[in-house]
């Protein structure tokens, strides 16, 4: 399958005061288009900071990201927010959601940024709230909802603009077991209907094992990829 | 994102916040209303000086002396020099005036007439020259050749409402010196109201061959009175007149359309002046949109950066920011405005009131004529304008630094942010 996001020899520290802290030493892989990728590490091993270079919210130190073919980096920060709003859906841990606003009008948000009619996105957005089972929840704030309605909430958002590629940020980190597990059951459904790539981080190893491919990070190094033990595919 | 959204967006921060938002706007309205209001008060008062100062002159008619500040004091007008006068172009009509100072009036019960000046006058002339201040109340203006006859100024002929000195028809004694003459009285003019040059309240007057015949010698004017027939030509023809004269500076032409316009000058600096200090309370109120943008922009790092991460662009983000400002400039610069009407009515009101002379001499007061100050607010739809932009750039100037730092916020730093 053709590869829909290169990652080349990708580097990123931060700076702490005096000194640099590497956070992604030298990173390197492909994803194809529609798999189910994990990123998996442990605490402070660099995932966050891959997938916000991934999602285009960050620029590399050095290295190269390339999404179908073009290289990112070569974008203004404009084309970069566009291509964000187009191609890439986000999934945080914490949900990100904006407390004010009610569950739909959240997840309308990307077509009102996109400039698309409020009548349009309001009725997309119930569609696709619908989908993910809170059409009772949806004229609620975030505040009024558990965190698995939350995450799903997040989900919609993240997925309304139909991205070629949704990326998640521990998405269950912040959730009980069952319903971490609903959310990575309904990815993976998603996955397999619409062919959308994901790239999931996670450190909780069980989830992990659901993807076509897991992708070992340590102290910003790649340790191992390794393909679906169980034909995740189905 | 659609700048119609763009703009609603901001209008729903802003009402989210309402004791925050609303006391930010406070800032714009008392500015704005400052402004606006000593605007007003301004014109205003500038109306009515100006006005007042009308009242004392005729503004098409200047005034030749014979004399300067410069030059040492020349003899009266001859009828040669008050000729050439009449053939400056731009002259409509010249009225020579002899002035009698020394003159005393008895009636006749050999009561003093209480004219301060008698003035020797061809009673057409000053007729047409100043016609709206020469209309009698009592009598006739006598014609051409009616000689011996006299026309009696308001409160030359009346110490006060009921004690009168003279009647039409009365016959007066004039005494020049040593010379007399009885005269009939032809008129009593009507009150003139405000004090200034053309204020006759205090004057007599007679026919110039009266007054030659009485001072025993040759004709010559202490005054030329001059209409012109365009006022805005006033200053030109002054210098004609000038310069008609052998020695210029010898000679003095009054010009009371300038004094206007000068007048008119100082006020329009004076209020130019209130109203840069009112301009001072609006920067200050900008320095308060900056202060709690800047707080806004901090509380809301996370808002920004999840914006950013599904993708608003740093443009959307500082046009929601600016919008905001230019919201509460233009709602602020709007209640600024009408609160600015009120308190300018208000301002005028106790000015007026504060202002208002005691009320000596209401016996004298004839209909039509003020007696105190009444500043009307003027509004000018230009001001409203001005004001009304004026607080919108205030509040995108001071709103620019905070909205630039929220679009520029780092995503990933803002997301990280707790
Ligand atoms: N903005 C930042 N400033 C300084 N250090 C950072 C910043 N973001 C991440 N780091 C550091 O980079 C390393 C990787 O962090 P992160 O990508 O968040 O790891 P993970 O998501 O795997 O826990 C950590 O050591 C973290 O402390
Ligand atoms: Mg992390």
């Amino acid at each position: 399958m053709e590869a829909i996001l290169n990652v080349q020899s990708v580097k990123k520290s931060y700076r702490m005061g005096k000194i640099l802290v590497p956070a992604l030493r030298e990173v390197s892989f492909d994803v194809s288009e529609g798999e189910f990728l994990t990123i998996f590490g442990p605490s402070g091993s660099g995932k966050s900071t891959l997938l916000h270079l991934i999602g285009c919210l960050d620029r590399p130190d050095a290295g190269e990201i390339l999404i179908e073919g073009v290289n990112v980096l070569k974008l203004s920060d404009e084309k970069l927010a566009e291509l964000r709003l187009k191609k890439i859906g986000f999934v945080f841990q914490f949900f990100n959601l904006l407390p004010r606003l009610s569950a739909l009008r959240n997840v309308e948000l990307p077509l009102i940024i996109a400039g698309i009619s409020e009548r349009e996105a309001r009725e997309k957005a119930k569609e696709i709230v619908t989908l993910m089972g809170l059409e009772a929840r949806m004229n609620h704030r975030p505040s009024e909802l558990s965190g698995g309605e939350q995450q799903r909430v997040a989900m919609a958002r993240a997925l309304i603009n139909n991205p070629k590629i949704v990326l998640a940020d521990e998405p269950t980190g912040n959730l009980d077991t069952k319903t971490g597990w609903e959310i990575v059951q309904l990815m993976k459904k998603l996955n397999q209907e619409k062919k959308q790539t994901f790239i999931v981080v996670t450190h909780d190893p069980h989830i992990a094992e659901t993807a076509d491919r897991i992708v070992y990070l340590k102290d910003g190094l790649i340790e191992a990829v390794k393909e679906a033990p169980r034909g995740n595919s189905q | 994102m659609k700048s119609s959204k763009i703009l609603a967006v901001a209008w729903e921060n802003l009402t989210q916040r309402k004791l925050r938002a609303s006391l930010t706007t406070l800032g714009v309205v008392i500015g704005i209303a400052a402004i606006i209001g000593l605007a007003a008060l301004g014109e205003g008062f500038r109306l009515e000086i100006r006005e007042r100062i009308q009242q004392g002159f005729e503004l098409n008619v200047l005034i030749v002396i014979p004399g300067s500040f410069t030059a040492a004091l020349r003899p009266p007008f001859i009828p040669q020099e008050v000729n050439s006068v009449r053939n400056v172009t731009g002259v409509a009509l010249v009225a020579p005036l002899i002035t009698l100072p020394q003159v005393k009036i008895y009636n006749e019960t050999n009561q003093r007439i209480n004219a301060f000046t008698v003035g020797a006058v061809n009673f057409s002339e000053m007729t047409q020259m100043v016609g709206e201040r020469f209309i009698p109340i009592e009598g006739e203006i006598p014609g051409e050749d009616e000689n011996d006859t006299i026309v009696l100024g308001y409160r030359a002929c009346f110490l006060n409402e009921t004690t009168r000195l003279a009647r039409v028809g009365d016959n007066v004694t004039v005494l020049q010196i040593n010379v007399s003459k009885t005269l009939r009285v032809a008129a009593i003019l009507g009150k003139g109201g405000t004090p200034g040059i053309t204020n006759f309240d205090n004057w007599a007057f007679i026919p110039t061959k009266t007054a030659v015949q009485l001072m025993e010698g040759e004709e010559a004017y202490n005054l030329i009175l001059v209409k012109v027939s365009d006022i805005e030509q006033s200053e030109q023809v002054a210098n004609d007149i000038e310069n008609v004269f052998e020695n210029p500076y010898a000679i003095s032409v009054l010009v009371p359309i300038a004094f206007v316009r000068q007048v008119d000058r100082i006020l329009a600096i004076v209020q130019l002046f209130l109203m840069a200090i009112a301009s001072i309370s609006l920067l200050v109120a900008g320095i308060g949109i900056m202060n709690i943008m800047t707080v806004s922009v901090m509380e809301r790092t996370r808002e920004i950066g999840i914006l950013k991460a599904i993708g608003a662009k740093s443009r959307t983000v500082l046009a929601m920011f600016l919008s905001e400002a230019v919201l509460v400039g233009m709602v602020g610069g709007l209640i600024g405005i009408l609160t600015g009407y009120g308190l300018s009515f208000v301002l005028s009101y106790g000015l007026s009131n504060f202002i208002q002379p005691q009320q000596q001499d209401t016996a004298f007061q004839s209909p039509g004529v003020q007696q105190s100050m009444a500043i009307r607010p003027v509004f000018s739809l230009e001001w409203t304008i001005i004001a009304f932009i004026f607080a919108v750039i205030v509040c995108i100037i001071f709103g620019l630094y905070p909205a630039r730092k929220a679009s520029k916020l780092n995503p990933v730093d803002a997301l990280r942010y707790e």
